[in-house]
């Protein structure tokens, strides 16, 4: 058989498969990073869903830390809070949302404050002086305060109270007492008593680096100024101000002009970089048949206690979109969201020099496609892993060692275990059936079956084609061999004469009719027009159906597959995740040979959707499913009323498929196969047996070094007598330690493998 | 003077035996070659024929993780 060639030295940049632009339109798709939509809503940017959390969990010191941050002066902002996220809360499209004033002004009044963070900064150089007072020189002077900025303020005010009082005179004694104490609390100069003029302006213009005024200063002094109300500042007089009316336009006014501020002081555009600054729609998804608690929890009295506004703040279901890594093991795996994942994915594909360290988690995604149906908005990360392997081949940067097993089993598929034949008897042939690689190698016995049922109950005669749709290159993003493949594949059916393919497997099904471009049958759909054979029959428990990710969005297959489980008998359990929903079973994109630690997880996962037997209609998921210890059979095991039993190893698969193709040609084209018979006697410890099968050594593998130890003689005794002899095949050199049985036999105790080679050195 | 380098070094202790030679392997000098990159080690080897040994824990210990970070370069 053939050999892969391994990369070379030379790395030939030659293309890149995908575009960061491409990458950018598919990364935007994920929202796992989209603002909750009470965050949006809110004209200062709240944290709402963070505050809340703190609040749940009945910290409220933080919870009032992230309040503070958003409004320097909470209560105040709270008494004129219009509240335009609980109008936006999720929960109120199904009763009642959260609360969220009434639990801010609770945090309000319990959290205790954190005096640390403005004592120990360090402060800027730039400094603001501030005129006036009124809503927006207090807001403003917290904001900047907060950007530790050194501020003074300059008011007609004789004292603090008197200032706030200006500000604020609407807030309850309590709540103004707690003001006035964050207000001394603040690291914020004042000077009180000032007559503020035309002369006090321009003489605090020379002194300070930036200047603001109250509106009433603004008009008093310059009337007539505009304010670019976007950046509230007053570009002729280079005054930083505000105009509007309201708790609310102060507090947003100052936010903004805080902004400008701070770009000023860096000698910067105040126009851009500024963020997204005014409310917006969040394009986050939030599942709702998560939440439970519906009603607002009652107050006792005319506000809440600090007990009842952490249970309110408990009712918040913290939006987050979270749909894939729920349904995926392998986004669950690597606890990434997919936005992320796939740009780092992405970004691996483009080193040059250096470790590429996210080779792992791009080829253990099974290329499933579970994620876009379940993602609201369709992210694609079978396209992002399918790309970057791709990219990876086509720049020489993607390793050979987690796909070459695979690899070389679809060149067996295609070489040594191919066949393709018409009908025994026939000229021309209306049909060919494609059981599909694994379907050979996990039940021959069924295909068997299928393939003489076909052939006696269908007119226009049925030819047989064994091997590999190429599916196996398409996912280790191998493009030139798949090239290579179809263009065999197209060949062979050329010469069968074009019949209408009946595939096995859904995804020979769907790679068949991309390579031929016409309508590829599933043999359940034959079965569902013809009928089910005599003798067929269906199970005496119910079971799971497990969908084939190779029929996802497939309607059609889904419906008939369920059609033909009815006819056969077979009740159905419905489970979570079905349909175009299913998981991988852990076998697609080749994740079994490249992350086989993942791919348990995956068959796992999809196992876990219910306790029952579970019936497929693809082999490899048969065989994982069984693999797992759970009872599982293929839909044409039930018609066919075979058994494929326990699943094969390795080289069983590779028996089967070769066994079968030899079996065929005997009994219905009476051609002699080739002799398989080996000259010696071999056989193997149980423990080799499962060594081999772990470390992915085929028995083809073992009898190559015994075929080279009996041409050589080359082989070392260890202490207990047992020999170890080697041989390289490819890319890998075997080792085999064995014992001699009789004169020509062998006892296979144990057998590893490495890729490097290894050679005698000399000086 | 220059010393030698060697990132591996098994010494067989007389314990294994050439088949082919019937002589006991010694510490040879020998290198594993990857990738386009190649590292000097001491095996045993026979001193007659050049056999070299890379026991099983070997190849499943050190000479994996040295492949699995050479493949990801």
């Amino acid at each position: 058989m053939s050999q892969i060639q391994e990369r070379g030295s030379t790395h030939v940049y030659k293309v890149n498969k995908i575009s960061k632009e491409e990458m950018e339109s598919m990364v935007t798709r994920c929202v796992y990073e989209e603002a909750p939509f009470c965050s949006a809503a809110c004209p200062l940017k709240l944290d709402v869903r963070a505050m809340l959390k703190a609040a749940a969990a009945g910290d409220f010191k933080k919870a009032l830390q992230l309040y503070e941050k958003a409004a320097p002066f909470p209560l105040i902002v709270s008494a004129g809070c219009e509240a335009p996220c609980e109008k936006k809360c999720r929960l109120s499209e199904r009763g009642d949302g959260i609360a969220v004033r009434e639990i801010e002004a609770a945090v309000s009044r319990c959290g205790k404050q954190s005096r640390l963070g403005s004592i120990f900064r360090t402060k800027k150089k730039k400094t603001a002086a501030i005129l006036g007072s009124g809503l927006f020189p207090l807001f403003l002077a917290g904001e900047l305060e907060k950007k530790a900025y050194p501020v003074t303020v300059f008011c007609e005010q004789e004292n603090p109270e008197d200032f706030l009082r200006c500000a604020a005179g609407f807030l309850d004694d309590e709540a103004f007492r707690l003001e006035l104490g964050r207000l001394k609390g603040k690291d914020i100069q004042f000077s009180f008593g000032c007559r503020i003029d035309a002369a006090f302006l321009e003489e605090k213009r020379q002194r300070f680096d930036m200047v603001c005024v109250s509106e009433s200063i603004l008009d008093a002094l310059l009337p007539g100024s505009t304010v670019i109300p976007e950046l509230m500042y007053c570009e002729e007089e280079k005054l930083i101000a505000c105009r509007g009316e309201g708790v609310m336009a102060a507090a947003v006014g100052a936010k903004k002009a805080a902004l400008t501020a701070d770009r000023l002081a860096q000698n910067l555009d105040p126009r851009s970089m500024r963020g997204t600054e005014d409310p917006f729609e969040s394009r986050l998804y939030t599942d709702l048949d998560e939440a439970k608690a519906l009603t607002c929890i009652p107050k006792s009295g005319d506000r809440y206690t600090e007990a009842e506004a952490a249970e309110e703040a408990k009712r918040c279901i913290q939006c987050h979109c979270e749909e894939c890594m729920k349904s995926c093991a392998y986004l669950e795996h690597y606890k990434k969201y997919p936005g992320l994942l796939a740009r780092e994915i992405y970004n691996n594909t483009q080193i040059i020099m250096g470790d590429h360290q996210l080779n792992k988690p791009m080829n253990a995604c099974t290329l499933c496609g579970q994620c876009t149906a379940v993602c609201p908005n369709g992210f694609d990360m079978a396209r992002v892993c399918a790309s970057a392997r791709r990219n990876m081949v086509s720049t020489d940067k993607m390793p050979l060692a987690p796909h070459e097993f695979a690899l070389m089993d679809m060149l067996f598929s295609n070489g040594d275990a191919f066949l393709s034949r018409l009908q025994p008897g026939k000229e021309q042939c209306r049909f060919v059936f494609f059981p599909g690689c694994q379907a050979a190698a996990v039940a021959p016995a069924t295909v068997r079956a299928a393939y003489l049922d076909l052939c006696a109950r269908l007119s226009g005669g049925v030819a047989l084609m064994l091997g590999c749709c190429g599916a196996i290159c398409d996912w280790a993003g191998r493009y030139e061999m798949q090239d290579t493949t179809r263009a065999f594949l197209l060949s062979e059916l050329s010469k069968l004469g074009d019949p209408v393919i009946i595939a096995g497997c859904p995804t020979c099904r769907k790679e068949l009719s991309e390579l031929t471009g016409r309508e590829v049958k599933g043999i359940w759909e034959i079965l569902d027009e013809i009928g089910l054979p005599d003798g067929a029959k269906g199970m005496d428990r119910p079971a799971a159906l497990h969908d084939a990710c190779g029929a996802r969005g497939d309607a059609r297959t889904q419906e008939t597959v369920r059609r033909l489980a009815e006819k056969l008998g077979v009740t159905l359990t419905e489970t979570p995740y079905s349909g175009d929903r299913a998981p991988c079973c852990g076998y697609g994109g080749l994740t079994a040979y490249a992350n086989p630690e993942v791919a348990d997880e995956i068959t796992q996962k999809a196992l876990s959707r219910s306790d029952a037997p579970y019936v497929s209609y693809c082999m490899a998921c048969r065989d994982r499913f069984a693999r797992q210890g759970r009872e599982s059979r293929h839909l044409l095991e039930l018609v066919y009323g075979t058994d494929a039993g326990s699943p094969p190893d390795i080289s069983e698969k590779r028996w089967n498929r070769l066994t079968l193709k030899n079996e065929l040609l005997q009994e219905l084209w009476l051609e002699e196969p080739k002799e398989m018979k080996l000259d010696y006697e071999l056989n193997y410890t149980d423990e080799a047996r499962k060594l081999m099968d772990g470390r992915m050594i085929l028995t083809d593998d073992v009898i190559a070094v015994l075929d080279a130890f009996r041409e050589n003689g080359e082989a070392i005794e260890d202490e207990d007598g047992l020999l170890v002899a080697r041989h390289r095949v490819g890319n890998a050199t075997f080792w085999v330690k064995f014992s001699m049985a009789g004169d020509n036999g062998y006892l296979v105790h144990r057998a590893w493998s490495h890729r490097m080679n290894v050679v005698k050195r000399e000086g | 003077m220059a010393i030698e380098k060697n990132y591996y070094t098994i010494d067989p202790q007389g314990k294994l035996k050439c088949f082919k030679c019937g002589v006991p392997l010694e510490k040879g000098k020998a290198k594993f070659l990857y990738l386009d990159n190649g590292f000097p080690v001491e095996l045993p080897v026979c001193p007659v024929c050049g056999f070299v040994y890379v026991p099983e824990e070997l190849a499943l210990g050190k000479v994996a993780s040295v492949e699995r970070a050479l493949e990801d370069k």
